[in-house]
């Protein structure tokens, strides 16, 4: 076993970064964004959907490994290679140039919105305690007052754009990265595959904002007492 | 004011390595078929600038005219490329000459391209034919795999894929695609691939292949039009297997 390399583990974090932002960051903004659009088919299997999430078993250790520390790494990483970075997209204007320029730009988008959206819903949660709270009323009503107003809505759609995005053309990226798409026309293709999979999980996204904000709802606990 | 008769130039002139930089313009009487190194060698000639002061020669590199040996490589309208194919008739005046930003400057247009030689020493960029004894001929190498490590052998190390690489700057270590690409070209040979695994090594640190950022400039100014982005996904894979080997199999 010989020792490992400053450089080794520069290389090793970078492949993790392109690792973490496909599993499991980029699995939970899928998973994210199609289940909250079960508030498009109904507010009932919303509502249950919320109730089984925050009762899973060990949901703070889960939250904490398998999103919070991975998606901190994730940025951190994210921040320091965009500092590396010398963008000249205006002298070579070519498409994937313009792409390395948004995907950067819209990493710092989604890390400052995440902010905001984990300010909003996850913070209250663990400042009141988990014994005062009833998830699905008091997340529902705070959806219902991020998008009664414009600033709201508007900050969602730059949230989740900017996130759809980045996914999309990092999965691109963690294809080239780890060597799953070779050719031009491998290439080519994979990221046409991954235009129509961004654009999928941006419809999802969407039609969520929409349906909260043309259907503002209260709801009742579900289980009379049960947190 | 340039005409039918003569071509305007500006150049980017710097005296000395830790110098400034200033703006110089030369307007000359206009012959056919014109290249940028023609027109730097009518300046050598006679240099003196549009205001009618003599000033020294500008400084260039240039070697075989052709474009095979990267020498003349400097940044013309705003992009990289060769002065010697840069042709008079097809530029838009003032013709603007700077030198490449992302290697030491030496004197106005002259740039110290070592860099580039000292990563493809680092990644054994060449193939062992003996050792302190005779290792024998190599295997027969397939014609579609010669063909393709011809279009990787036309790599003349010029520096365009670099200085138009957004991750590639003075201030750090990145190799950059003309190197993964020299790394992809001699682990495909039979017999430069006993020495893959040196070579995947070295490119598996900083500065190495994980840095890349994926802008792709470097497939679009390359002059030899080196397939440089499949040469880095290729890379990409041949890190992947081997950071795998290195983490279960060793």
């Amino acid at each position: 076993m010989s020792s490992i390399s400053k450089g080794q583990v520069h290389f090793f974090l970078l492949k993790m970064h392109s690792l973490t932002g496909l599993i499991p960051i980029g699995l939970f903004l899928t998973f994210h964004l199609l289940i909250n659009s079960l508030r498009t088919v109904g507010v009932l299997p919303y509502q249950w959907s919320i109730d089984l999430i925050n009762n899973l078993p060990f949901l703070i250790w889960i939250e904490v490994l398998f999103i919070y520390i991975p998606l901190l790494f994730h940025s951190f990483m994210g921040f320091y290679i965009t500092k590396v970075a010398k963008t000249n997209a205006l002298r070579y204007r070519y498409p994937r140039n313009w792409m390395y320029v948004l995907q950067r730009l819209t990493g710092a988008i989604v890390f400052v919105f995440l902010v905001y959206h984990l300010g909003t819903t996850v913070a209250p949660k663990l400042w009141f305690g988990h014994h005062l709270f009833e998830a699905a009323p008091f997340l529902i009503d705070v959806m219902n007052q991020e998008f009664a107003t414009w600033t709201g809505r508007i900050i969602y759609l730059i949230g989740i754009l900017s996130a759809t995005f980045h996914f999309a053309n990092g999965l691109w990226g963690f294809c080239m990265s780890w060597g799953i798409i070779i050719g031009p026309r491998a290439q080519r293709n994979a990221s046409i595959v991954f235009i129509l999979f961004g654009g999928a999980l941006t419809v999802l996204g969407l039609a969520t904002v929409l349906e909260f904000s043309l259907h503002p709802v209260d709801v009742e606990p579900s289980f009379k007492g049960a947190p | 004011m340039p005409d039918d008769k003569t071509i305007h130039l500006k150049i980017k002139r710097q005296d000395q390595p830790d110098g400034k930089s200033y703006w110089e313009e030369f307007e000359l009487p206009r012959k056919p078929r014109a290249n940028v190194i023609s027109c730097l060698m009518d300046i050598q000639m006679h240099p003196i600038t549009r205001e009618g002061k003599e000033v020294t020669p500008v400084v260039w590199e240039c070697n075989c005219l052709e474009e095979v040996c990267g020498a003349c490589t400097m940044v013309i309208n705003g992009k990289v490329r060769q002065a010697c194919t840069a042709l008079v008739d097809a530029l838009p005046q003032p013709i603007v000459l700077e030198p490449m930003s992302k290697f030491p400057l030496v004197r106005d247009l002259h740039v110290d391209r070592s860099r580039m030689f000292e990563n493809l020493k680092k990644v054994k960029a060449w193939i062992h034919i003996d050792g302190t004894y005779d290792i024998g001929e190599g295997p027969v190498i397939p014609e579609k795999q010669r063909a393709k490590a011809y279009l990787l052998s036309e790599c003349m190390t010029c520096g365009c894929c670099l200085e138009a690489c957004p991750q590639f700057a003075k201030d750090n270590d990145f190799m950059g695609a003309s190197t993964f690409s020299q790394v992809r070209l001699f682990n495909m040979h039979p017999t430069g691939a006993m020495e893959q695994e040196e070579r995947l090594d070295a490119i598996m640190g900083e500065g190495g292949i994980a840095d890349c950022g994926n802008a792709q400039v470097c497939v679009e100014v390359c002059p030899k039009k080196i397939p440089l982005t499949e040469s880095i996904a290729e890379i990409g894979r041949e890190t992947t297997l081997q950071l795998l080997k290195n983490l279960f199999l060793k």
